[in-house]
């Protein structure tokens, strides 16, 4: 075969170095992010351009607090609230207060949620975002006590309010303060409900345990970013207290769509339409 | 200049790198798919890399993949061929902050000169003729209308990001304006992601001439004469030739001088093409520019015995041009048929299978550009093209004569293939007279 005679020709070449002395050194750093859906790697300047949506597999990466306030709000239009609400440590639990310290100096954040004022397309509206990489957003009493506040502060300037979940679910280091939360976030959006209203809650991947279990729950629209995985326990807990084998995606935001728990699964770059599209329409 | 480049190309394009690369002495670096391991680039480069399964999206457009063999291999410098990531301006930044050096033009000419709707605007500011039209995209169907009145019916809307023909229709009164609009737009949306369309009056009967630029890195800039590429179906190449059978000297140089200011323009760097219509009044028209080798290249190396992939790779390794316009000679007639994998009599539908059988013409002025080799089974996975023919001659009489014996006497035999096609193109009246336009073929075909 002349393919044969092309390979043995080849063979009998010696191999070709490597010209360059360090070729790898020139790449710079975090020039690529890896996937975690696909395990693909994204260009940088893409996964920015793509509001850190993988381009190969439509996978939604995490966004921090911050970056989702950039991307939802008209620009300089957020204003945040500061409570300066002081750390509460009722177990006394071992290296919490140090453990806490160290994830505000890395995520400059005072807890795992950023509240306050913003308009989308010049709708104003409250806000309460939260922040995974801060503890995996766990609700303690600071979480719960920043959004109850917030949600008050719609209530009285009769202003609708919108929060982005994600959580890990209850802090356990806070015990029974921060399953509390749950029933005091949850009361003060019953009083802003109470007054007629717009209360939107957006799912964002992860939302687990207490906050699925009360606030996020709650909304009078529950917005889903694609993809997003909502649920109270995890699946193999679940499965191993009933006994039974449970549906492959029973978790993702689409079988709740499909179930009637969520009412709209949007794609990121579409997000801040449907939001303007449902506060227009309640704001008109 | 360069020790090593990585070849992110397959087909006879890769194997045409390769060849240019063996004799300056620079070694070679192929990639391929898993079903491209038997291909000819693979054996003829002097190391190999396999870079992802056989869809293009996994292999041949696998940025991090491309890029990662290039670090491992050393290559100090990245030949993108034609197609595939040739005009991605991502690719381009990413090669140069990876220090490699991308062989074509920068980032910046590839983002301006993509985008066609300011490409445009570019070649009006800078005086270079353009198809009137709209002067940057349309944003509404109430300025749609206006300007098509003032144009004149018929239309075309075209996709801002196009390319292929897609995002493209054909207007040819106010009443079907409001459709097509909507149309071309939600097209465009769909394929390139961005629903910008712009509107330009739709010439009949046109030729479509481009022009071989050479730019280096030091201001440096000439033309290397025109191609005809009129002999199309459905905005798809078939035949080329240089020189134009119907230009005049006077034209041409004006023409030339037209394509040399578009790519000063844009500060171009490296080789790219400036694409023109030409009406039946001897009016030309800025259409593109493209900013890659193309695959009809070889007609213009043909008549100016310049290699324009050495050239490439000379100017990407910043040395100087080293001719002005008055050292470009042209001598003779070169005409370039590109041999496709497809059954004419199928409406072109691509063929494959096994090359059982392989003859290639010879003698002189013949050259044949090709990866294939008798055994080779071709992958179903990408473009049809599996060869250019390409004849040189003192005249285009001779050329086309040429072009029939070596047509005539070329086997490939495992599957269907345009050749016998193209013999009648090339024998037709209308290619021999020199008579023809961008409809031509169509014409032929609804016969």
């Amino acid at each position: 075969m002349l393919k044969d005679m092309f390979q043995n020709k080849k063979n009998e070449k010696p191999p070709v170095k490597s010209t360059v002395a360090s070729p790898s050194a020139n790449i710079p750093d975090k020039m690529w992010v890896a996937c975690p859906g696909c395990g693909r790697m994204i260009y940088d300047k893409l996964y920015t351009q793509n509001l850190k949506v993988c381009p190969m597999c439509g996978y939604h990466i995490p966004m921090s607090a911050n970056e989702r306030i950039d991307m939802v709000f008209d620009k300089n239009s957020f204003e945040r609230f500061e409570y300066q609400i002081p750390t509460s440590d009722p177990l006394q639990f071992p290296q919490y207060k140090e453990k806490l310290q160290s994830y505000k100096t890395k995520s400059k954040l005072d807890d795992a949620v950023i509240c306050g004022v913003g308009s989308i397309c010049g709708i104003k509206t409250a806000v309460c975002v939260m922040d995974n990489s801060f503890m995996m957003a766990s609700m303690g009493y600071i979480v719960g006590e920043s959004i109850t506040r917030t949600v008050e502060y719609a209530t009285e300037n009769k202003l609708p309010i919108i929060i982005f979940a994600t959580s890990g679910g209850a802090r356990m280091q806070e015990g029974i303060v921060s399953l509390m939360q749950m029933a005091k976030v949850s009361g003060a959006i019953k009083k802003h409900s109470d007054k007629g209203l717009l209360y939107i809650t957006v799912i964002t991947h992860p939302t687990t345990g207490g906050v699925t279990a009360s606030f996020a729950s709650l909304g009078d629209v529950i917005i889903a970013e694609a993809g997003a995985l909502l649920g109270f326990a995890g699946q193999r807990v679940i499965e191993q207290t009933i006994n039974q084998k449970l549906p492959k995606n029973f978790q993702s935001a689409e079988f709740a769509l499909q179930h009637g728990f969520v009412d709209i699964i949007t794609q990121r770059k579409k997000l801040n339409d449907v939001l303007w599209k449902v506060l227009s329409i309640h704001c008109s | 200049m360069f020790k090593k480049i990585l070849i992110a190309n397959r087909g006879e394009i890769a194997v045409r790198i390769i060849r240019a690369c063996q004799e300056m002495g620079i070694a070679t670096v192929a990639v391929v798919s898993e079903v491209d391991r038997d291909s000819l680039h693979a054996y003829l480069a002097d190391e190999v890399v396999c870079i992802g399964g056989n869809a293009s999206a996994d292999s041949y457009l696998n940025v991090q993949n491309i890029v990662s063999a290039a670090v491992n291999k050393g290559a100090e410098a990245i030949h993108p061929g034609f197609g595939f990531l040739s005009e991605n301006a991502d690719f381009a930044e990413i090669c140069q902050r990876c220090g490699i050096k991308f062989i074509g033009p920068d980032k910046e000419s590839i983002i301006l000169l993509g985008d066609k709707a300011i490409a445009k605007q570019t070649m009006m500011d800078n005086k270079v003729p353009t198809i009137p039209g709209t002067d940057g995209e349309i944003t509404d169907i109430a300025e749609a209308k206006a300007i098509a009145k003032e144009i004149g019916f018929p239309i075309l809307l075209k996709a801002s990001a196009g390319g292929g023909g897609r995002g493209i229709r054909l207007v040819n009164s106010e009443e079907e304006l409001e459709e097509a609009f909507h149309a071309a737009s939600t097209e465009a949306l769909s394929y390139f992601g961005n629903g910008g369309v712009y509107m330009e009056k739709f010439l009949t009967e046109t030729r479509h001439i481009e022009f071989q630029i050479l730019a280096d890195e030091h201001g440096n800039v000439v033309h290397l004469g025109e191609r005809d590429c009129s002999m199309q179906r459905r905005r798809q190449k078939m035949v080329e030739e240089t020189p134009c059978a119907v230009l005049s000297e006077e034209l041409r140089t004006q023409m030339g001088q037209a394509a040399v200011n578009a790519a000063k323009a844009v500060g171009y760097k490296n080789t790219g093409t400036v694409e023109f219509l030409l009406d039946q009044n001897n009016n030309f028209y800025f259409m593109e520019m493209n900013t890659r080798i193309q695959v009809e290249h070889p007609v213009t190396e043909m008549v100016t015995r310049l290699d324009l992939i050495k050239k490439q790779i000379e100017i990407a390794a910043g040395m100087p041009l080293g001719l002005t316009q008055k050292d470009v000679t042209f001598e003779g007639h070169s005409i370039e048929c590109r041999i496709n994998a497809e059954s004419v009599k199928n409406n072109f539908m691509p063929t494959g299978g096994t090359i059982e059988a392989l003859h290639v013409p010879g003698g002189l002025g013949i050259r044949f550009d090709s990866h294939m080799y008798q055994g080779y089974k071709l992958p179903m996975y990408y473009d049809s093209m599996i060869g250019k023919l390409i004849v040189w001659a003192p005249t285009r009489k001779e050329a086309i004569m040429r072009m029939k014996r070596a047509l005539d006497e070329i086997k490939i035999e495992g599957f269907d293939t345009n050749i016998s096609f193209q013999s009648d193109l090339i024998g037709s009246e209308a290619f021999v007279t020199g008579n023809y336009n961008t409809a031509t073929i169509e014409g032929m075909l609804t016969k």
